[in-house]
């Protein structure tokens, strides 16, 4: 009897601790993750997943081109450049989130916060803006210290903020930067629910954004920060989940796919590349860079990123210039091992291979780029190297990179455009006048390249940039002070009845990193 | 002494040992490889900008200045703006440690109620088949981490059987207003049932698997020092005046025995705060623990400080009520306090 009571009661617990957790109403949700940690504040966000958010709740003067290179009108209908000025007319019926009328001001003001806080996407534009100016309500003018050509591009990493409801919250002179943290005030697709930066951020779709969404496209998002593959695969599994990030290992991949999950990858403009210490021996000796590079086994590489037999994480590459970008020459054949090159440059170095160990650091945070390092270690030892592997914190990497002589001798880094210019990826890599970063990690210097990388800076003719570029990446390829490993395809996993047709579609696809998450573009299943 | 005066004993000397560790942990995150506005700032910031954070960071003064700074900005309750989320460190304390409190919490609750259980019928039937049932299974349960059993209990609770939900703290549909932040307190007091036992069925598992090798520790504990208790004198003397052997287990041999389990279930339910990373990570909840490892990778020094200081304040009052009860359990204690 009292067995039945107790088998009865927990009966109703469980059931009722069932139902408790069974959604009371069916609503449009997309529900997809990333990295650990998400940033609204369009001022201070630099990462994937603050892209992501950026575009959703903010617009932008001009946005990649969608199923081409370069920019397309988005704020901006129409732009004239003279020079170093640069002269935008708005579009007149775009309103802030608030209700408020975006004008020229609001983008003064979005520049002059952005500046003025020194954090996220300032550095792009740092030394570069001399003066910005509302000519009326529609029209701004951009007026440059000097003729920088990427300067259109770049500006699709400068959302436009709402001056009134901004300034509104501004706390002593501090731009509203602990409110913008937590709030959103843009003119995008969506605006913030509620925003836990380690947790979640929930997104609600405003009905009044002035581009039409696609059918389906979800009425809630609740974009997930740092979930672990397991959990994301159990997730998916049932449903719970509907994109997932970019960061599971292979295998995980490939057991969703196995469940019924779509896998679509996006050519963000990346290169993964494993930067060469250029100032240090050996590697300060082009012929040892070159032996390296010819011996690196390519083909492997190319292994190591397959997922299953339709999906790679990793097109070869063919110089430091991922596709779609300035520069790039198709007709290059793309890179691959040659094992004779490598020991006639071998034995052109002045150094003796055994008298320089190599040591080889992979971060500790991806441990699946330890599959590179050993690869090196294998191939190197067969022309003498003697390859020490270390797995190195993030936070100890960025301070070793700071000077060459502490730097380790080669390093995977995964390396992404800021903007669809070529600018914003061989600039921070290879110009000499660069800070010692991880980006800038080889320490490569050549006045040839300085040149070059300068000459693209003002070159405003297309064809002469690319033709600028394309010498640029002639000389790295032949210099190597990276070995130019793959062309980085991020993969996501689609929970099926859900469409990203931006990934899906290569017309649709924008060519910048991060650009193709637009929430109003992605549809999903109506009972959810 | 009065147990008033020593709780202010105790009280004091914790103060110290806060002061200590707040020393401690702030010099031990600037040795800490990486410049933190560099990392805030990414590979692409300017010199220029960079040193504008130092400057704004306080992090070109002396460390003995910085760490005055900091001390006079903690007494009027502001740990900074964190580098991790761009929100004060006070904020992401107060969001963030009631969710991990909340988990660690529940299961010290299991660890108490089903660990000192199973160690009493294991003793009591000390070489019978419910002992050494409990002894493989406890055995099993202190042999590996929280985090296998969080993701095994996800398998088999969550993925193969789906009844517990993987992740978070209460169902999306429920919204609920955070006036204590511990949920399970909130929706009482907001009067939703409903959501009550959403937060529930979304604690248990993830408590579940953080008790697991606290419940085992206790129950071997509770066994072994209950078959000492049982060798006693006293059990014979109580056997011989003819009293039931339930009375015999639970009031002499329990309750003596329960004296050093305490201790180390006190001590347990402090390295809980620890232990609950991977749990937090793997069920995405959102609690202090994750917190704290994503600002020491972000070398997030205001938040590493305010973080370790939390969670070392916890460790102490949890010392302090167990110290607390474990002299209201053994007179031996209390009266030699109250007579030196």
């Amino acid at each position: 009897m009292i067995f039945d009571t107790k088998t009865k009661l927990l009966s109703t617990t469980v059931l009722a601790l069932t139902l408790a957790a069974a959604p009371l109403a069916a609503e449009r949700v997309l529900r997809a993750d990333e990295v650990a940690v998400g940033e609204i504040d369009p001022a201070k966000g630099t990462d994937y997943a603050d892209t992501i958010l950026a575009i959703n709740l903010y617009d932008t003067l001009v946005y990649p081109k969608q199923g081409g290179s370069g920019v397309q009108p988005h704020l901006a209908t129409e732009w004239s450049i003279d020079g170093a000025t640069y002269t935008f007319k708005l579009r007149a019926d775009v309103t802030f989130n608030s209700g408020n009328l975006l004008t020229a001001n609001d983008v003064v003001y979005s520049y002059e916060r952005m500046i003025a806080m020194g954090q996220g996407n300032a550095s792009l534009f740092a030394g570069v803006v001399e003066s910005v100016e509302a000519k009326d309500d529609h029209t701004v003018i951009f007026n440059l210290t000097s003729p920088f050509a990427p300067f259109l591009a770049t500006l699709v990493r400068m959302p436009i903020v709402d001056m009134a409801t901004v300034k509104s919250h501004e706390v002593e002179g501090d731009w509203a930067s602990t409110w913008m943290s937590q709030n959103s005030a843009g003119s995008g697709p969506y605006v913030i629910t509620s925003h836990d930066p380690q947790t979640e951020t929930v997104l609600s779709y405003e009905a009044d954004y002035f581009m039409d969404p696609v059918a389906g496209h979800p009425e809630t998002v609740r974009f997930r920060y740092g979930l672990e593959p397991s959990t994301v695969r159990a997730l998916m599994s049932r449903g719970e989940h509907d994109i997932s990030s970019q960061w599971l290992p292979p295998e995980v991949y490939a057991g969703l796919a196995g469940e019924g999950a779509k896998l679509v990858t996006e050519a963000g403009l990346t290169g993964e590349y494993f930067k060469l210490n250029t100032q240090r021996a050996p590697l300060d000796d082009v012929h040892c860079r070159r032996a390296l590079a010819y011996a690196f086994d390519y083909a492997t590489m190319a292994q190591l990123t397959q997922i299953d037999d339709d999906t790679s994480t990793g097109n070869p590459m063919s110089g430091a210039i991922p596709q779609g970008m300035a520069g790039y020459d198709a007709s290059l054949p793309v890179f691959a091992q040659d094992m004779a090159l490598a020991q006639e440059e071998l034995a052109k170095c002045a150094y003796n291979p055994a008298d320089y160990p190599l040591d080889v650091v992979f971060i500790a945070e991806t441990p699946a780029r330890e599959r590179g390092a050993l690869m090196m270690q294998a191939i190197y030892s067969t022309l003498g190297f003697k390859v020490d592997i270390t797995r190195t914190p993030w936070a100890l990497l960025t301070e070793q990179v700071t000077a060459p002589a502490t730097a380790p001798h080669v390093v995977e880094i995964a390396i992404s455009a800021a903007s669809p210019d070529t600018d914003s990826l061989l600039y921070a890599m290879y110009h000499s006048s660069q800070p010692p970063t991880w980006i800038s990690s080889s320490y490569y210097k050549n006045p040839d390249l300085d040149a070059l990388l300068d000459q693209g800076r003002v070159e405003t003719d297309p064809d002469a940039r690319q033709d600028l570029y394309a010498k640029a990446n002639a000389i790295l390829a032949a210099e190597v002070p990276d070995i130019f490993a793959y062309e980085l395809l991020s993969p996501f996993a689609v929970r099926e009845g859900v469409t990203y047709h931006n990934l899906e579609d290569p017309a649709r696809t924008y060519p910048t990193s991060g650009f193709n998450m637009r929430f109003a573009d992605i549809s999903v299943p109506e009972a959810n | 002494m009065s147990i008033f005066r020593r709780f202010l004993g105790r009280l004091g000397a914790s103060l110290i040992v806060l002061v200590g560790v707040s020393m401690l942990i702030f010099f031990i995150a600037r040795i800490i490889p990486g410049d933190p506005a560099r990392i805030a700032l990414g590979p692409r910031a300017t010199e220029a900008q960079v040193e504008q954070m130092r400057e704004t960071l306080n992090l070109n003064e002396p460390t003995i200045v910085q760490y005055g700074l900091f001390m006079g900005d903690l007494v009027r309750g502001d740990l900074g703006i964190s580098l991790y989320s761009n929100r004060p460190v006070m904020t992401d304390l107060v969001e963030y440690l009631p969710a991990t409190l909340e988990l660690v919490l529940l299961a010290g609750f299991m660890m108490v109620m089903i660990g000192l259980p199973l160690g009493a019928i294991s003793a009591r039937y000390r070489g019978r088949w419910p002992d050494n049932l409990v002894r493989v299974l406890t055995l099993l349960a202190v042999s590996a981490p929280a985090f296998v059993w969080a993701v095994g209990l996800v398998l088999v609770f969550a993925y193969f059987t789906p009844l517990f939900p993987i992740t978070g703290r209460i169902s999306d549909t429920l919204d609920i207003e955070r006036v204590t932040g511990f949920l399970l307190i909130d929706t009482l007091v907001a009067g939703r049932f409903d959501g009550f036992l959403s937060a529930l069925h979304h604690l248990i598992l993830p408590a579940f698997a953080l008790s697991l090798s606290g419940i085992g520790q206790a129950a071997r504990l509770t066994r072994s020092n209950m078959i000492a208790t049982y060798e006693q004198p006293a059990i014979e003397m109580a056997q011989a005046y003819g009293f039931s052997e339930a009375r015999i287990a639970r009031r002499y041999a329990f309750k003596p025995s329960l004296i050093p389990s305490l201790t180390i279930i006190g001590l347990d339910f402090a390295a809980l705060l620890g232990n609950a990373f991977l749990v937090e990570v793997i069920f995405a909840w959102p609690g202090l623990s994750r917190y704290g490892v994503g600002v020491i990778l972000q070398k997030d020094l205001n938040a590493i400080v305010g973080t370790v200081l939390i969670i070392s304040a916890t460790f102490l009052i949890a010392n302090i009520i167990v110290d607390f009860l474990v002299s209201i359990l053994n007179p031996r204690i209390r009266f030699s306090e109250d007579n030196p």
